[in-house]
């Protein structure tokens, strides 16, 4: 096979200590020169990205609908054997009625909600195993920014921190470098909710006096971030009270089922609809912060 | 052939990872494909090809997952690289070989990509480390190991029938 002379070697040195410099002198300018070159890359890898999900579906109907069951199967094989006929005609039947089940709740969520929001499909997970994050099918194209709150009908599922023409990433919020303000609904207690290496999530920052107890229902305070207040995040489950400590801290079991994600909602205008409504008829120089 | 080869890692390898991969997952530990690719290429190829496959794969990582747009592309880029100097001294390569260097690879990668999460404090840092950084590097280095294995095995035979070949030739004459 093909083997590297020593000028060969010398240009792949240069090439190196290049990036390394560019990447260490000029931070900013290299992470924009690189969303620039990754942009008409994006959409190529997204094609292959959908058409792998949609496999990615199907083995995973196929898991839950046959294989998984096919313990049970022996266990009652005889019994099995009668209904099994009926169970792979009415397999495909059940799936399409939970996907509308789904998507109903969806869209009832959608019509209560006051914000403005997108209904996005996950599609993948992210491509390295350190950060806890998801890719969902829509992005820049479809009005999608970075910053912007992701949910769920049961909770808070994350925030979005990169897009490209047609899907996002969306960090998690069990990811460690993930931070949203939250709200203890019973105390009124304000913290900073960040994920744990653990997979969970820790609300920090709470007052020593605080009387928060487990099984207190945490909520986004609508302070910073893309998510309009009271949404909610999850349950306390410990409290963590170190002498010493000038604050306290309590771990949260998020609401949403991270694990087991299909469609979430994203919100691209938080404060609510007329809000942004009565914000985008504005002229730009009368718009405040 | 060999264009269509790395065009083919380079839109096919991320999508695999991002989507079915988690099949593959141990303890929700995947390989990861794209290391495993520049730094097999750069074993092989030299180091300007594993180091030009390794930004490629690593771009394109990188514009997938929640990380800085640099990780992927910096360490996939010095994998590929460091793999070509590690083959260039490498008299004769076996799998055992190829498990050690692969190994060494994702763990200096797994450490790049530890310092830029930032634990917090030494409890968290050892939690990732026993989580994610060795289980991976474990992955890696077996797939790795794996491929090579099965390349030569598939280079030898085609090597013999060749051989075989050409001495019926030159027996016939």
């Amino acid at each position: 096979m093909f083997r590297s002379t020593s000028g060969t070697r010398r240009v792949t040195l240069v090439l190196l200590a290049l990036l390394f410099s560019a990447l260490l002198v000029l931070p900013t300018q290299s992470q924009g020169l690189l969303q620039r070159i990754g942009v008409p890359l994006a959409p190529i890898v997204t094609l292959p990205i959908e058409a792998f999900a949609a496999l990615d579906h199907s083995l995973r109907d196929v898991w839950e609908g046959y294989i998984a069951l096919h313990q049970v199967h022996e266990e009652n094989q005889r019994l099995r054997r009668e209904v099994e006929l009926l169970r792979d005609q009415n397999s495909r039947l059940r799936e399409a009625a939970s996907a509308s089940q789904r998507l109903t709740a969806l869209l009832e969520f959608k019509g209560r909600a006051a914000s403005q929001i997108i209904v996005a499909q996950v599609i993948g997970r992210d491509a390295t195993n350190w950060y806890r994050a998801v890719m969902v099918n829509k992005g820049a194209g479809d009005g999608v920014r970075a910053e912007m709150g992701v949910i769920t009908p049961a909770g808070v599922v994350g925030r979005v921190v990169k897009t490209t023409a047609s899907a996002s990433m969306v960090l998690l919020v069990t990811d460690p470098n993930n931070a949203i303000t939250g709200l203890i609904q019973r105390t009124r207690d304000e913290g900073i909710v960040e994920g744990t290496t653990q997979g969970l999530a820790r609300m920090k920052y709470l007052p020593l006096l605080s009387t928060v107890r487990a099984g207190d229902r945490v909520v986004t305070s609508g302070l910073t971030g893309g998510f309009p207040r009271g949404l909610p995040i999850g349950a306390i489950t410990s409290i963590d009270k170190m002498e010493g400590d000038l604050f306290q801290s309590a771990e949260i079991v998020p609401d949403a089922d991270l694990t087991r994600l299909e469609e979430v909602l994203i919100i691209t205008a938080p404060r609510g609809e007329s809000d942004a409504a009565a914000l985008s008829t504005q002229p730009l120089q009368q718009r405040k912060p | 052939m060999k264009p269509a080869l790395y065009l083919a890692l380079l839109f096919g390898l991320v999508p695999i990872q991002t989507t079915v991969l988690h099949y593959a997952g141990i303890g929700g530990i995947r390989p990861d494909l794209c290391l495993v690719a520049a730094s097999l290429v750069g074993f092989f190829a030299g180091e300007l090809e594993g180091l030009l496959l390794g930004l490629a794969l690593g771009l394109v990582q990188d514009l997938f997952s929640a990380g800085e747009l640099w990780l992927n592309l910096v360490t996939k880029g010095s994998v590929g690289f460091l793999a070509g100097v590690a083959g260039r001294y490498v008299a004769y390569a076996t799998t055992i070989t190829v498990l050690i260097a692969v190994m060494g690879l994702s763990l200096l990668s797994g450490t790049v990509f530890l310092l830029a999460v930032e634990p917090r404090g030494l409890a968290e840092g050892f939690f990732a480390v026993r989580s994610v950084l060795l289980p991976q590097s474990l992955w890696d280095a077996v797939l790795a190991a794996g491929i090579y294995w099965l390349l030569t095995k598939h280079f030898r035979r085609k090597q013999a029938i060749l051989e075989e070949s050409a001495g019926l030739g030159s027996l016939m004459r």
